[in-house]
């Protein structure tokens, strides 16, 4: 097993409305941990204080022994919604990252990066497209590329591929696991869809219903690629789906 | 994906069907004074021969109409330009500080509903001269400007400032990246809208200003000889300035905001 490289021990409550208690979980470095939870369970506002966006009412999240904060720490988010900024060519867009955190995005160096995560992501030739010019599926792969340019210590996935057609979305699954295996980064990656977690997690937290918490965990330790309809995957499928109180 | 296809045919075929229906407008027009024989509905030919004979002798006093337009554009250029200059600025500001807006907001609505004309016995009493039309057009030009420039800064996309915000990004950086360029087709529309009604209370100002030129001055002088004939120039004059103006926006639009789905035209 890898170092630890996130630890997580907080609570958070809106006002009255407890939203996540008592969640408590570790991640280790370049470990693929996907958090299912039924939908409106609070996975988007723990996605966002993993990612420093907001802060815990109670505990800490944090990232090797200091509160997770993106000024300071290398950490990249994907977000559900879709993400592109309208007038920003694909290659302005892909560069924020790394020019917020300090590169001068008219250097070689600077250029190689974005030219490689472009590469990456499969999106050569569509540089100077605006986003309204692609499709959806493209889209996510912007802001996927934006995510992993900066190189990040920690990437957080908020259901990126939510808003996806299931068969743009089984695609991208594929393709998001290549991008993993090629530049390995310590991914939480955020779901409601149980096959989707199957598929790419080394390990999977399950989270209950409103109040979240933490109702599971398992290690997937499938041989890759992973086989969708095999006998293995459907039966760690149905257990989680059982835990999840999707069905029943 | 985008269809531009169809955009570059249908300019062509727009502006055919544009001719067609101005020519059958001033057929129209043409039928109906014909028809009336009144002396208060000139023919267009009549206007047309008026338009004329004010570029080339001038009206009664023998100034020229293109004396009246360019005094007149004068003023609305002053009052729109200042107009852009507190607006925008202003709306930026009391957009990203919506508290600012909230604990200001008794003395600014209440203003904004006042209309221009009814500003004219205090701006006859308090100002003079070309201040008194730059600041009619000013209030009309303004609240467009300034009420769509800060509706739009608070109604960013929150997950645009989002993205910057996650990889740790200053708050200056948001403004210039995010909020500026988000808001910058709203702005535009703002000053569209905001030149409309600097055209609008253009004759109100040169009711009061006191001098001999200016469109709307023209179209007074005209009326009290009541020559109808002339009166319809200085309105044409006015409609048709306003549109060539217009027109400007929406070209500048075009090709600034190339990145957007589409470009709403009112």
């Amino acid at each position: 097993m890898e170092r630890e490289l996130i630890d997580v021990d907080m609570s958070m409550k809106f006002d009255n409305l407890s939203v996540l208690e008592d969640i408590k979980f570790k991640v280790h470095e370049n470990e693929f941990l996907v958090i299912v939870g039924p939908t409106g369970c609070g996975k988007t506002t723990l996605a966002r204080l993993l990612g420093g966006l907001s802060k815990p009412s109670s505990g800490h999240v944090t990232i090797a022994g200091e509160d997770v904060n993106p000024k300071i720490h290398n950490v990249s988010f994907v977000f559900q919604e879709p993400s592109c900024i309208p007038w920003l060519t694909i290659w302005d867009d892909i560069s924020m990252g790394l020019e917020i955190k300090g590169n001068n995005p008219q250097t070689a160096e600077t250029k190689a990066r974005i030219k490689e995560v472009i590469k990456l992501v499969g999106l050569d030739g569509f540089e100077e497209y605006f986003p309204k010019q692609i499709s959806g599926g493209m889209k996510q792969r912007v802001a996927i590329a934006r995510a992993y340019a900066t190189k990040p210590d920690f990437l957080l996935m908020d259901e990126p591929f939510g808003h996806l057609d299931a068969q743009t979305r089984y695609l991208m699954q594929i393709e998001i696991m290549r991008i993993w295996e090629r530049e390995k980064k310590t991914v939480a990656y955020i779901t409601n869809n149980i096959e989707e977690a199957v598929y790419l997690a080394t390990r999977i937290i399950v989270l209950s219903k409103l109040p979240a918490r933490i109702k599971a965990e398992h290690s997937i330790n499938l041989p890759r690629p992973r086989d969708l309809t095999g006998p293995d995957f459907l039966r760690i499928r149905a257990e989680i789906t059982e835990q999840c109180e999707v069905v029943g | 994906m985008a269809n531009d296809k169809n955009a570059g045919s249908g300019k062509l075929g727009t502006f055919g069907y544009n001719a067609l229906a101005l020519s059958i407008f001033i057929l129209l027009w043409t039928i109906v004074s014909w028809i009336s024989e009144s002396l208060f509905l000139p023919t267009p030919w009549t206007v047309l021969k008026s338009f004329l004979d004010l570029c080339t002798y001038g009206d009664v006093e023998g100034i020229s109409l293109g004396m009246h337009i360019f005094k007149s554009t004068l003023r609305i250029f002053a009052g729109f330009v200042a107009a852009c200059i507190l607006g925008i600025p202003l709306g930026i500001l009391m957009g990203l500080y919506p508290r600012v807006y909230d604990s200001t907001k008794s003395v600014i609505e209440p203003i904004r509903f006042i209309p221009p004309v009814a500003w004219i016995p205090l701006v006859i009493v308090l100002l003079v001269g070309f201040s008194r039309y730059a600041f009619i057009i000013w209030l009309g030009a303004f609240f467009p400007i300034f009420i769509g420039t800060l509706l739009s800064v608070r109604s960013v996309n929150p997950t645009h400032i989002d993205v910057p915000r996650s990889f740790g990004a200053k708050r200056l950086y948001i403004i210039r990246k995010i909020v500026i360029p988000s808001t910058l087709p709203d702005i535009f529309t703002g000053m569209r809208v905001g030149m409309g009604i600097g055209w609008d209370c253009i004759m109100a100002a040169e009711m009061i200003g006191g001098e001999n030129e200016g469109l709307g001055v023209m179209i007074l002088k005209y009326a009290e000889l009541i020559r109808i004939e002339d009166i319809m120039v200085g309105m044409i004059v006015i409609g048709a300035i306003g549109f060539f103006i217009n027109e400007i926006f929406i070209f500048v639009e075009r090709r600034v905001f190339k990145w957007k789905e589409a470009i709403v035209i009112s």
